[in-house]
């Protein structure tokens, strides 16, 4: 029953927005209100099918009905109910059809809010929308079928046990979703201005938002898959440039681009082609990462193992290119600009460094993830490209973008005098001198990791003082306090307020980063029970060690007493897990997390006869702060989402032959 | 139109596309062994069962299919059927040999036991010889000619397809 229900809906659902798609294409050809009207009703036809037929899938795992596909492939009785809740997204025919009402939802959202504004634009964007769904519904419909009917069985095997390692690895998928998929909208929106050949400075704030939100909940979700990889992995550290944390990281370096030249777009009026072809290389990247991860071809901890849906995948990202480079190169010299470049040392001279190098490190990334492929393909020889490639190349264009970050911000817009753009690029000196001292006295030698601290104090001085900033001329011009910064900070001035946060927080990712890989201790200790040896500052003692059976894994724990200048702080049980299905035990590290650090340990081998572990002990100072960093730039993100008015007068109707260019003043 | 943008945006698609595509029927798990052309390592460790000490020299002149498993892998539980029924169809034309590593011997008794068994299988107590081949985890089986020679490796749970497909591979040499 559930199963012809889900069929059923997933047939409408393509069927619908493959017609929405051709009636949204066909009115913006025509510049029809009528088919606007029908392309939006189509729309949310779309989402609504989608979200039942989630929903069906839900109450299909929740009830246990065996006689769906996918249910009798990774449910079972004896899964926790967050678990079963979670298995939509653990294996691949649910995490595509997850995708389709994630994709349904943001169709949804993004139509409801541009129901009366942009009309000139509205039909191809979605149009386009409802392409990328057209496709989603097929996979469903058809090579990645969750819905297919079975014979019940009376039970199942469950998901893949690591899932039920770490709460995280719940969290992370569904976050990764909302970033990926979310950067269909403002693909569409940058194909709209494309095919229309115009665009209007209108379009800038829906396409800025959409963009800003899947941004949000990518950057998120991409430090939730560092620190799952920290919390269970067992080898000490976040990231180890695998396949598909680069497919992760690849669209969040272009939106971040493109985040960057929409500022320079709005103020300037120019960039206008290459701000959409930076939207366009997003989401064609996020297709790029979903082929990485359900294809089979890359050798993962990510991988889904069935290969059926790779091919499928690949003739859509094949198609998607085509449509956007067709789209680029017919239309792209009509995008004119409407303003033009005032000398390179000026804030949007750095604007442009800026994306010069998020563009490097894309292409850096992007060639060392397929390099491998590329040389088995034509010398038919296996290869990897490991961690001192990545490090080699993306450490230096790190370091320029930190210095970006700090140098970009300090300049004035347009053309300077030498005498103004001295007076604002010496003082934030003094904070590099101090963080580099700072840094120095606590013993770090590195070069790269100086340079960082330098670079960091440098930006740091200049956040802080490009956010408070305006507060001190309102306070200095007799404004209160609170009118000041409830009117400035989180009112007109909000956008920039936000932007600063984010990027106080990436100086101290920058910082944490830098620290956390070049300062890491680490020291193998073996010993049996009884036994104390010392790490670094810190004492262990062996208390125990033993076998813990739960419902499907077997545990050994060792279980040790962490203790420093002789003050007990933590008892530490990293363990290994065996899973029944697993080629390999998995060992879960355990971790006592300070402000200034963390002490790991993870076990090497463990002998619950003799009594005794190996353990790798590794003190990592800094490396809590990433994720906390990591958090406050979401949360800047968030902030400069926020309705600036409210949102009746926000949405105000656009005429759609408006020019709008230098009537609107940005706010800051 | 502009041409540059055509031009550059084509040339970086097609060789995505292209590379993608040529990636696309291979399975990652099937990782090249630099053993593979080379004499396979000789060991020489104790039979499970009988304590005898069986070294790999003793089958020169037949193929081997030499299973590297363990009763705590699932996936092994998987194959096991595979492989004693194969084993059974073809062997002494052919040589099964399994060999375990970190367990004990009890519970491969056990499992031998309830699960069936029909060739050797011998207990690498220290590893070493996991080592010696690079397993990185169970189960992987390599195929060796009749000279010795390993000529095949497979990494995960056989079917009698791919087993049959690795084991020619020995045959023809």
């Amino acid at each position: 029953m559930n199963a012809i229900l889900g069929r059923v809906l997933v047939l409408a659902a393509l069927l619908v927005s493959t017609g929405g798609a051709v009636i949204g294409f066909a009115a913006g050809r025509t510049r029809s209100q009528e088919g606007l009207k029908w392309a939006q009703r189509f729309a949310f036809a779309f989402a609504f099918l989608m979200i039942a037929a989630t929903a069906v899938m839900e109450y299909a795992l929740l009830t246990h009905d065996f006689s769906v596909s996918y249910v009798a492939h990774v449910g079972s009785l004896a899964t926790p109910t967050w678990v079963t809740v979670a298995s939509l997204w653990s294996s691949l025919e649910g995490s595509i059809l997850f995708w389709g009402c994630v994709l349904g939802i943001y169709v949804a959202i993004a139509t409801w809010l541009t129901r009366h504004d942009y009309h000139e634009y509205m039909p191809d964007a979605i149009g386009v929308w409802l392409a990328c769904a057209a496709f989603f519904s097929f996979l469903i419909a058809g090579p990645a079928n969750p819905f297919l009917s079975v014979a019940a069985a009376p039970d199942g095997p469950g998901p893949n046990p690591l899932l039920q390692n770490h709460i995280l690895m719940v969290i992370h998928p569904p976050f990764l979703y909302l970033g990926y998929v979310g950067m269909t909208i403002p693909f569409g929106f940058a194909c709209a201005a494309l095919i229309k050949g115009r665009l209007g400075h209108a379009l800038l704030k829906p396409m800025r938002e959409s963009l800003m939100l899947p941004w949000v909940f990518l950057t998120i979700a991409i430090m939730l898959g560092g620190w799952w990889a920290y919390e269970v992995l067992g080898w000490g550290g976040y990231w180890a440039w695998d396949p598909v944390e680069n497919a992760s990281l690849l669209p969040w370096l272009t939106a971040t681009a493109a985040l960057h030249s929409m500022v320079v777009l709005e103020r300037r009026g120019v960039l206008k082609g290459w701000t959409v072809t930076l939207i366009q290389a997003t989401f064609l990247l996020t297709i790029l990462g979903t082929f990485m991860t359900r294809s089979g071809v890359f050798n993962s901890v990510h991988s889904f193992t069935q290969s059926a849906i790779g091919p499928t995948i690949l003739a859509f990202l094949a198609a998607a290119l085509i449509f956007s480079i067709a789209l680029l190169a017919m239309r792209i010299d009509l995008l004119e600009a409407e303003g033009n470049f005032e000398g390179a040392v000026s804030r949007e001279g750095m604007f442009l460094f800026n994306n010069l190098m998020f563009v490097i490190l894309t292409f850096t990334v992007l060639i060392g993830t397929t390099f491998p492929l590329l040389v088995e393909a034509v010398k038919g020889k296996q290869m990897s490209v490991g961690r001192p490639y990545f490090d080699s190349m993306v450490v230096p264009v790190g370091a320029v973008l930190l210095f970006l970050l700090g140098v970009g911000p300090a300049l004035p817009w347009g053309r300077a005098t030498k005498e103004k753009i001295r007076r604002a690029l010496l003082p934030p000196i003094a904070g590099a001198v101090v963080l580099l001292a700072a840094g120095y006295a606590f013993g770090v030698r590195n070069p790269w990791t100086l340079l960082t601290l330098a670079f960091g104090g440098y930006a740091a001085q200049v956040t802080l003082s490009q956010m408070w900033m305006p507060l001190v001329k309102r306070l200095r011009g007799g404004d209160s306090f609170s009118k000041a910064f409830f009117d400035g900070q989180l009112g007109r001035g909000r956008r920039r307020f936000a932007s600063y946060i984010v990027h106080a927080g990436a100086v101290v990712v920058f910082i944490a980063i830098a620290i956390s890989s070049t300062m890491r201790y680490t020291q193998e200790v073996h010993f049996a029970k009884g036994q104390t040896v010392n790490v670094g500052a810190y004492s262990l003692t062996l208390l125990n060690v033993f076998d813990r059976p739960e419902p499907n894994r077997v545990a050994t724990v060792a279980q040790i007493a962490v203790a420093k200048n002789g003050v007990q702080k933590a008892v530490l049980e990293p363990r290994m897990n065996q899973y029944l299905g697993m080629r390999e035990p998995i060992g879960t590290p355990d971790v006592y997390s300070t402000i200034g650090g963390d002490f790991y340990l993870s076990v090497m081998n463990i002998d619950p006869a003799g009594q005794s572990v190996a353990v790798n002990a590794i003190i990592t100072p800094f490396v809590g702060w990433i994720w906390i960093a990591v958090v406050v730039m979401g949360l800047g993100g968030l902030m400069a989402l926020i309705p600036v008015r409210p949102v009746a007068t926000a949405f105000k109707p656009v005429p759609a032959d408006a020019k709008q260019y230098g009537k609107e003043v940005v706010a800051g | 139109m502009n041409r540059t943008v055509l031009l550059v945006g084509v040339f970086i698609a097609a060789a995505l596309v292209v590379v993608l595509f040529f990636g696309l029927g291979k399975d990652p798990q099937a990782i090249d062994s630099p053993l593979i052309g080379r004499p396979a390592p000789n060991f020489a460790l104790r039979e499970v069962g009988t304590g005898r000490t069986i070294s790999l020299d003793e089958f020169k002149g037949r193929p081997v299919v030499l299973n590297f498993w363990a009763t705590w892998c699932g996936p092994c539980w998987e194959e096991h059927p595979t492989l004693v029924a194969n084993a059974r169809a073809m062997q002494p034309g052919v040589q099964f040999l399994g060999v375990v590593f970190q367990d004990n011997e009890d519970k491969i008794q056990k499992f031998l036991r309830d699960r069936g068994h029909a060739y050797p299988t011998v207990v690498d107590d220290a590893g070493k010889t996991a080592i010696a081949y690079g397993v990185g985890g169970v189960p992987e089986t390599f195929f060796l000619d009749k000279t010795g020679k390993v000529v095949a490796k497979y990494t995960g749970p056989l079917d009698t397809g791919l087993l049959q497909a690795n084991l020619q591979k020995a045959v023809q040499q």
